[in-house]
């Protein structure tokens, strides 16, 4: 079966493009105009710290946490739905027009954008002070270090944006913190199942047990490549498995979304 | 399902379908072919709105099988809604213009018609700078139709297409309707509005109670229906339905005299649904004589073709 075509997710991506480009750019200067009026009364009242890179911080995943949470909002409006479902394209070709423009092409797209921004701020800083905040620095290891984090978490809230007809957003951060009580629920119901015998009242006082490991030996020889291995199991489940799995649930969802 | 896109039809067999545990259809059989304008009628809730959703894959079967140009309609592929076209009846226009909407949309259709664009356009009167949100309701949807049908899709599925047109709109809707039939292209209407579909669409199929209860052709319901006005008030078996009206009773009775008559849709609805099973075995009574004249003419042919054999 024809589910992939270049032409049309090149299509797609023109036609994304030009239904949105008009708030692209409305949002764009207003971000622009608070940033430069921040970083001038930021310079003004000589706080001189490193703002840029918590603005773009909060740029990179505040924004494009709802950048991505609107991304399918088409999909849940009468009218919008049935004129996006038999729009001819796959499902497949659809999601991925709507994961490159959320993912990719807003992380690098806001990184530019903030380059240039930021470099337009400072400029006016000079010129009006003299002085300015450090220029920001887009290749900074911590920033690409960012994006990449951004580019598996929005993954969630892209399967969001399919998954709830309404408030994607929010629903998706109630999710996140349903699923985030549900795991330290696990994780401390588990802990007192192996450790109850450590339990005094509600706590639970492991330095007894800590202190037995370190004089046996077992700490250096068994926990401590055991906790090495869970990190690096961490980090697979969070770097490797996270996003494909969320970019299944939220493509599936759309494959069998009906009006 | 062979998912092949190589079939020109639709074929629904034993379709079950429904939004509650009520089912809405249930074994729903129905097949379509090209070359047609089909009318859907029926009553409201009857589902005819749903059915259409079935065909182009915004709602997916409960059970049964749904194949449409050769393709199942439920995985959405792309080759097969290169070849559909749905205006519902809720529809949506981008807030852009005419040109930039053919620019953006029209490539997604690879025999999309710009020349016929244009002049649909144009037969319908509509401004192609002006953006599509600044149009009226009734602009908006000649703008859809017109863009629809230069679409050149093999399947065209329009759900009350004359609700909100003007009056010279609807004849003009009607002109460009008979002009875009194709050969291979199926034309599906629901419609309530059915005095604007006089003449246009043929065959009719009525939808009611979850089952398709009549799908003929209009020569068909000429040749076994007859339609007349009279003064008294009817009576007899014969009488299929009646109705009063200002000038008397328009009664319809079974086709004895073989003289044509014109029965409105609106009359031919209302008698199929008043009579739905006494219809369906005049029908089928109608079906099994054209057939064994059929036979018998080619018996009476292959004899005439055996005997000039024989002579030759």
């Amino acid at each position: 079966m024809n589910s992939f075509s270049i032409r049309r997710l090149a299509m797609l991506l023109r036609r994304d493009f030009s239904a949105g480009y008009k708030s692209v750019f409305i949002a764009m200067a207003a971000v622009g105009g608070f940033v430069i009026m921040v970083s001038v009364v930021s310079a003004f009242g000589r706080g001189l710290g490193p703002i840029h890179e918590k603005m773009y911080y909060l740029l990179l995943f505040i924004g494009g946490y709802i950048v991505t949470s609107l991304t399918f909002k088409e999909l849940h409006l009468n009218g919008q739905s049935v004129f996006y479902l038999t729009l001819p394209g796959s499902s497949l070709e659809k999601y991925l027009s709507k994961l490159l423009v959320t993912s990719a092409g807003y992380a690098f797209g806001s990184l530019f954008f903030y380059t240039a921004v930021s470099s337009a701020a400072e400029g006016i800083n000079r010129l009006i002070f003299g002085y300015g905040h450090s220029f920001f620095n887009p290749f900074e290891r911590v920033m690409l270090n960012w994006v990449a984090v951004y580019l598996v978490t929005q993954a969630v809230f892209l399967a969001g944006s399919v998954y709830f007809r309404k408030l994607a957003f929010i629903k998706t951060n109630l999710f996140l913190w349903l699923f985030g009580i549900v795991v330290v629920i696990l994780v401390a119901v588990t802990a007192w199942l192996i450790f109850r015998d450590y339990a005094a009242g509600t706590r639970i006082n492991l330095e007894p047990y800590f202190q037995r490991l370190g004089e046996s030996g077992e700490m250096q020889a068994v926990l401590q490549p055991m906790a090495e291995k869970f990190g690096q199991v961490a980090k697979v489940l969070f770097w490797g498995v996270t996003a494909p799995v969320c970019w299944l649930i939220g493509y599936l969802r759309l494959r069998e979304t009906e009006v | 399902m062979t998912d092949l896109g190589t079939e020109t039809g639709i074929e629904i067999t034993n379709l079950s379908f429904g939004y509650t545990k009520e089912r809405l259809f249930s074994d729903l059989d129905l097949t379509l072919r090209g070359g047609n304008i089909y009318g859907l009628l029926g009553k409201n809730g009857a589902g005819k709105t749903s059915l259409l959703k079935l065909i182009c894959g915004l709602r997916f079967p409960d059970a049964g099988s749904c194949s449409v140009l050769g393709w199942e309609p439920r995985h959405r592929p792309a080759a097969l809604l290169e070849d559909i076209y749905f205006l519902p009846e809720e529809f949506y226009t981008p807030p852009i213009s005419a040109d930039l909407y053919r620019q953006i949309y029209a490539p997604f259709y690879p025999r999309f018609d710009a020349e016929a664009f244009r002049e649909y356009l144009g037969e319908f009167d509509l401004p192609s700078g002006k953006r599509l949100s600044e149009l009226s309701y009734g602009q908006k949807k000649k703008f859809l139709l017109a863009f629809g049908l230069s679409t050149r899709c093999r399947l065209v599925l329009l759900d009350e297409p004359t609700n909100g047109l003007d009056i010279p709109s609807k004849s003009q809707f009607r002109k460009l309707l008979a002009r875009a039939g194709e050969e291979d292209r199926i034309i599906l209407i629901s419609t309530h509005q059915v005095r604007d579909m006089e003449n246009l669409i043929d065959p009719i199929i009525i939808l009611d109670e979850g089952k398709i209860i009549f799908q003929q052709p209009m020569y068909q319901v000429t040749r076994c229906l007859q339609v007349e006005v009279q003064m008294d008030q009817p009576s007899g078996d014969g009488v299929l339905y009646s109705e009063k009206t200002l000038g008397g009773y328009v009664v319809v009775r079974k086709n004895e005299s073989g003289e044509e008559t014109q029965l409105d849709l609106e009359t031919l609805f209302n008698t199929v649904i008043a009579n739905r099973d006494r219809i369906q075995e005049l029908f089928v009574q109608e079906h099994m004589k054209v057939q064994e004249d059929m036979k018998v003419a080619d018996d009476r042919n292959s004899a005439s073709g055996d005997s000039t054999g024989g002579l030759a």
